[in-house]
């Protein structure tokens, strides 16, 4: 589909580059720990970029036969109100990609009934008398081609999947949900659904018992679901395109260290085994990792083609797009790690979970665990700061758990908190596209009713 | 097209099939900063298989290539078949309905060249941008679409409907050093180009809020008396009490029902709320659901009571109730389930306002606009814009990072006064659920007052 369109661009524009992608996805879906719902989902789609007249315009297109006279059309249009852009597409020369496995054969070949007996297995495991158990089990395979004028080509096939158990217990007005989930290129193993099983079994019964909350500020364990809210501020404003606008708190620190020297991140679209994972990103530029934050000074932003091409620097390979837009910077995998932790995250999903808290409670005499705050991601997220009501978190006194806490709010900011981190858990885990172990943070606001 | 759907419709073999197919044409402008970011047009199609056989699940098929529409309608069938129930799945009665609903465009956006949005959206952007040294950043987006469905199920229903749709919204960054806040305006109708203009005054308001924010302490943790603005008590009603009333959440499930059986007291006699989908040019407005049921509005809560629960055909059936036209899908890629539509908190007496709600207030909280909510059913968050400080009666200092904590079993409760100046949210934005986002929804309030609710930070 690729070609075709290209030799259609050229000429009628100075450059131009395509993603053209196909998926397929088998979903199997049990609600109240029956099976309800199996379904297929098919879609493939073009998007078109150029350069005409030095502007840039794009064009997109679900259609089974695309017109593609039509989608250059659209996409010159679109160039005609577009911004003056010194953007170089890769070359063919770069197109050596590196070797990463994105397609596993078991995922891509598993039946329904694969699907469906993995789910009822969860369901069984989790059945429990006063819960209702929902399992969904998705499988998708995909393909995917790259090109540009320049030369430049790629393409692979990718599986993902993702197998997804949510409990809910309801005892008179008390509500409480746990929810975990596996998400791999390749299938779980039994050993990885043992892991979903007795991380939901672990939060499930030390939530049955609810404690009155502390107030103050206190020492705070947060899990890797729960640093969501302190790591939000930090994918914001380690992107490329919130350092060019301004808004970038890190923006002009780089080499600077703004965060506990233990503490380093990267951007690694070359891990095994991961759905994020590829060999060329969506604009032709070859997969590398990227060191985001190194030893806590903070290292590279991440770019796509054209934030790279306005901030005068090179592309990190976070170029991602969709059928209908144009290209954006999006990240791939990104992995916590202690300084000391020379381990990839890797294949560590089936890790044996130490308890809740990763093995950081013991010296904390009054604090909480925080697993799922509320409204993550709605307040002023750039400024570092959050507050938020807690979904699931369970009171610490003398190095135990209490018990849940309901009814409380904690609030903080990311770039205070992470100045000094208490500790870094043994619980390191995948979550979605992110790999972080559990951390302690000091002061901590938790105020209660 | 419906005489096609109703072709692959009659072949089929399973004991219930209905088919979706939409075709949407959208433009989209977008500027950051000074910088144009993108201006496009896209079309958008494709279908949605739905099969039911007796004794079996459902089967579901999504494509965008209509030439496999018969082959879908078969997958449909088989995946149907592979899934056993013993306890099988009833649809409630639904009058099979044929119509074509065209909703007023309101100036057609299709209509409207693509540099005529261009200008427009530079129009409001640079109203941000010119504020103040202080905006570092804007993000401005205008998003148009009209969408063109048809529905045809095996029970006789056919449908064409036209839903235009309308957003513009926009972001101002303030920045002083270190310190950074944001400012969020956006209009979101389902109606034309016309419904968007003349709004630079508003956008000036969010950069300069944007600004003064840079300067406001972030409020104190703790319970306190809270005001809510129509706009945060809107958001608040949705995730309070909306999300519960979503009859998906219940009907599977025994404790839950019993947790919401209908007649139990949730609020004080002068709290009403409802969720009204026929209502005319809101956001969540549609003349029927995805399953082809008339929308209505449908009674929540009557003086403080739970009276009823938004449904769709499969949660009726199971709870002997009738459907309500809550079966919302966000596009052919996905089933409709059970969403909210426009949701409102009734106004209280006529002639009551902010200045009675206020009065007796010796030390509280102002809390106004809203960044959004989110709800695990009994505990749910809802972000203000910003707040302001109540000390003896009177409107006193700007606070900043005002998110309260509500419990649906308390905070409900506490409503004690509801101000008589209703009025409609016109956000744009919408409402996630089940990997379904955003969906169009909308909501309205009057002025609410809270006598405790938990406020996060310092303590």
């Amino acid at each position: 589909m690729i070609e075709p369109l290209l030799e259609r661009a050229r000429g009628k524009v100075d450059n131009a580059d395509a993603l053209w992608r196909r998926e397929e996805q088998t979903a199997v879906a049990f609600e109240s720990g029956r099976l309800k719902a199996a379904g297929i989902s098919e879609e493939a789609g073009l998007n078109l970029r150029v350069l005409a007249g030095g502007r840039m315009g794009v064009a997109g297109t679900t259609a089974a036969a695309p017109d593609v006279e039509a989608l250059v059309a659209r996409a010159r249009a679109s160039a005609e109100l577009g911004e003056l852009v010194d953007l170089a597409f890769p070359d063919g020369a770069a197109s050596r990609l590196p070797s990463i496995p994105t397609f596993f054969d078991r995922t891509a070949n598993a039946s329904l009934d694969d699907l469906i007996r993995m789910g009822k297995l969860l369901v069984e495991r989790l059945s429990r008398p006063d819960c209702q158990v929902n399992v969904s089990v998705e499988r998708e395979v995909a393909d995917t081609a790259v090109g540009n004028t320049a030369g430049a080509r790629g393409a692979y096939r990718a599986t993902g999947i993702a197998v997804t158990a949510d409990v809910t217990r309801i005892a008179g007005d008390d509500v409480l949900m746990v929810y975990d989930q596996y998400v791999g290129a390749d299938m779980p193993s039994d050993a990885d659904l043992e892991t979903l099983v007795r991380s939901v079994e672990t939060r499930l019964t030390a939530a049955l018992k609810v404690v009155t909350p502390p107030d103050g500020a206190l020492p705070v364990v947060f899990t890797p679901a729960g640093l969501a809210a302190v790591i939000l501020p930090l994918e914001q404003a380690l992107s490329g395109k919130t350092v060019l606008q301004g808004s970038s708190p890190l923006a002009g620190k780089v080499g600077e260290t703004v965060f506990d020297e233990r503490l380093s991140i990267i951007d690694d679209p070359l891990t095994p085994g991961r759905p994020a994972s590829r060999p060329v990103d969506d604009e032709c530029v070859p997969s590398r990792a990227t060191g985001l934050v190194e030893r806590g000074k903070v290292g590279r932003f991440v770019y796509d083609l054209e934030t790279a091409a306005r901030a005068k620097t090179q592309s990190t390979g976070n170029g991602r797009r969709g059928v209908f837009g144009k290209p954006h910077i999006g990240y791939t995998n990104v992995l916590f790690r202690m300084a000391s932790d020379g381990a990839r995250g890797a294949a560590q999903h089936a890790a044996p979970l130490p308890g809740l808290g990763g093995g950081l409670i013991d010296s904390i005499d009054d604090g909480l665990i925080v697993d799922d705050l509320i409204g993550v991601g709605q307040g002023n997220v750039i400024s570092g700061a959050f507050s938020h009501p807690v979904g699931l978190a369970y009171r610490v006194q003398r190095g135990e758990v209490t018990g849940r806490v309901k009814d409380a709010a904690v609030a903080g900011n990311a770039y205070d908190l992470l100045k000094r981190i208490g500790g870094f858990g043994s619980d390191g885990r995948w979550l979605g596209s992110r790999w972080s172990p559990s951390m302690l943070l000091e002061g901590v606001s938790v105020a209660r009713r | 097209m419906k005489d096609r759907l109703a072709a692959a419709v009659k072949q089929s073999r399973a004991g219930y099939t209905e088919i979706r197919v939409e075709r949407t044409w959208s433009s989209a402008v977008a500027f950051r900063g000074r910088r144009l970011e993108t201006a496009t047009v896209s079309e958008d199609q494709g279908g949605f298989v739905r099969v039911l056989n007796q004794g079996c699940g459902w089967g579901i098929a999504s494509f965008t290539s209509l030439d496999d529409l018969p082959e879908m309608v078969a997958r449909a069938n088989e995946l149907s078949r592979a899934v056993r129930l013993d306890e099988p799945i009833r649809l409630a009665e639904s009058a099979p309905q044929t119509a074509d609903a065209v909703l007023d465009l309101d100036g057609d956006v299709r209509g409207v060249s693509l540099s005529e949005k261009k200008t427009l959206l530079d129009g409001y952007n640079a109203a941000m941008l010119a504020v103040s040294n202080l905006i570092v950043d804007t993000q401005a987006s205008y998003r148009d679409e009209v969408s063109e469905v048809w529905y045809v199920n095996s029970e006789g229903t056919s449908l064409y409907q036209l839903r235009p749709e309308v957003v513009v919204s926009g972001t101002a960054i303030g920045r002083r050093n270190g310190s950074i806040e944001k400012g969020l305006e956006s209009i979101g109708l389902r109606k034309g180009w016309n419904s968007v203009q003349g709004f630079e005054n508003q956008f000036r308001i969010v950069a300069r809020r944007a600004v003064e924010l840079l300067d406001a302490p972030r409020v104190r943790g703790g319970a306190y008396p809270v005001i809510l603005d129509n706009e945060l008590a809107g958001v608040f009603i949705h995730e309070a009490f909306g999300h519960l009333s979503e009859a998906d959440f219940v009907y599977e499930n025994p404790q839950a029902r019993e947790m919401m059986t209908l007649g139990r007291r949730f609020g004080k006699p002068a709290l009403n709320v409802g969720d009204n989908g026929a209502a005319q040019g809101l956001r969540g407005t549609l003349p029927y659901d995805d399953e082809g049921t008339p929308t209505q509005d449908t009674a929540l809560i009557r003086e403080g009571i739970l009276v009823g629960r938004l449904h769709s055909r499969e949660t009726a059936a199971k709870l002997g109730e009738r459907p309500t036209g809550n079966a919302r899908a966000i596009s052919f890629r996905h089933p409709p389930i059970v969403r909210m539509t426009n949701t409102y908190i009734a106004p209280g007496k006529a002639g009551v306002g902010f200045q009675d709600l206020i009065r007796d207030i010796k030390l509280g909280v102002y809390a106004c606009g809203a960044f959004g909510g989110q709800t695990m059913l009994e505990n749910f968050s809802f972000t203000a814009g910003w707040g302001y400080m109540i000390r003896d009666g009177r409107v006193a200092e700007l606070v900043k990072d005002v998110v309260l904590a509500g419990n649906l079993f308390q905070t409900l409760d506490r409503i004690d006064h509801i101000a008589g100046d209703f009025t409609w949210n016109q956000m744009g934005g919408g409402c996630g659920k089940g990997g379904q986002f955003p969906l169009p929804v909308t909501e309205g309030a009057p002025h609410v007052r809270i006598e405790e609710a938990l406020i996060g930070g310092d303590v």
